[in-house]
């Protein structure tokens, strides 16, 4: 096949995959086959909130989800304790979230901030050197619903028991075309995430 | 509904334009749209060599400079749109000088 007979087959499989993703259900079914339901929530001895970006003091709306989803479970009962993670300068993603947390009437005395971790693999460590001397191991996980699986075989490797809690931060039945390539997008990600792990031997 | 709506628009606008585009057509619109899919695979392989070797990047900063690159940096959706603006460039590069 020649170069440009080589472009053409490349591009025509660019644009199928794109009609796929854009306007078939194809991504929700995607999202079916790689992400198991999460089980039913349970009582934890802490909450951990893992980062998800800010931009100065400004969190993403990934991060304020994921805040607002660890402040739910503390309301609820579920953890006497929450933890921030998001790292940053100060203020980092860490501190902004559990200033939001006070506003909404979290204790500052269950409130705990840690910014040192950069990747999942590092909160899942950060967090097992602040929980572990406080005899913490059942934790609630409060991620990303596709970033769940990954996030919790790390926080389990480091020795925690995990109870997945998650949070969407992409909707997962989009039927808008551009709501459906960005859940193709965020699982798209999330594949090559869980790829690298496994190569460089961290799951 | 809403796949169908944009489909349509688009749909009118492509039926609407055509007769104007045809008149001042220098090729027929086979050879248009095989010249547009050339173009859009060599921005499909513009992004994959942007992203791989973003990756590659992040992960030789992380090792050699000890800082901190997110591999989600080459996430970032302007890579596509300057994935796109490279195979243009490239694309018109090879074309023909018009007379």
């Amino acid at each position: 096949m020649s170069g440009r007979g080589a472009l053409r087959g490349i591009g025509a499989t660019g644009v199928a995959l794109f009609a796929a993703f854009a306007f078939t259900p194809l991504p929700n079914l995607v999202y079916g086959v790689l992400i198991p339901n999460a089980p039913p929530l349970e009582p934890a001895a802490a909450i951990v909130v893992l980062g998800a970006g800010a931009d100065g003091d400004v969190l993403t709306d990934d991060s304020l989800r994921r805040a607002l989803g660890g402040v739910a479970l503390f309301r609820h009962g579920l953890a006497p304790l929450l933890v921030m993670l998001g790292p940053g300068r100060e203020p980092s993603e860490a501190t902004v979230r559990v200033r939001l947390a006070e506003d909404l009437g979290v204790p500052p005395a269950a409130l705990l901030a840690d910014s040192r971790g950069l990747t999942t693999r590092d909160e899942a460590r950060v967090s097992w050197e602040d929980l572990a001397p406080r005899g913490v191991r059942k934790i609630l996980l409060v991620t990303g619903s596709q970033h769940v699986p990954r996030a919790a075989a790390l926080f389990r490797r480091v020795g925690f028991e995990v109870v997945p809690a998650p949070v969407d931060d992409v909707p997962n039945g989009p039927r808008r075309p551009q709501a459906r390539l960005e859940l193709a997008r965020a699982l798209f990600r999330e594949l090559l995430a869980r790829a690298y792990n496994r190569v460089a031997g961290y799951l | 509904m809403e796949t169908a709506f944009i489909l349509a628009v688009v749909g009118l606008t492509s039926l609407g334009v055509a007769p104007f585009a045809r008149r001042g057509a220098r090729r027929g619109l086979r050879s248009a749209a095989a010249r547009a899919l050339e173009t859009i695979g060599l921005g499909v392989v513009f992004l994959f060599l942007n992203v791989a070797v973003g990756f590659c990047l992040a992960l030789v900063a992380r090792l050699v400079a000890r800082g901190f690159v997110s591999l989600y940096l080459n996430d970032d959706v302007t890579i596509v749109a300057l994935s796109a603006l490279q195979a243009l460039v490239v694309q018109w590069w090879r074309e023909p000088e018009a007379r």
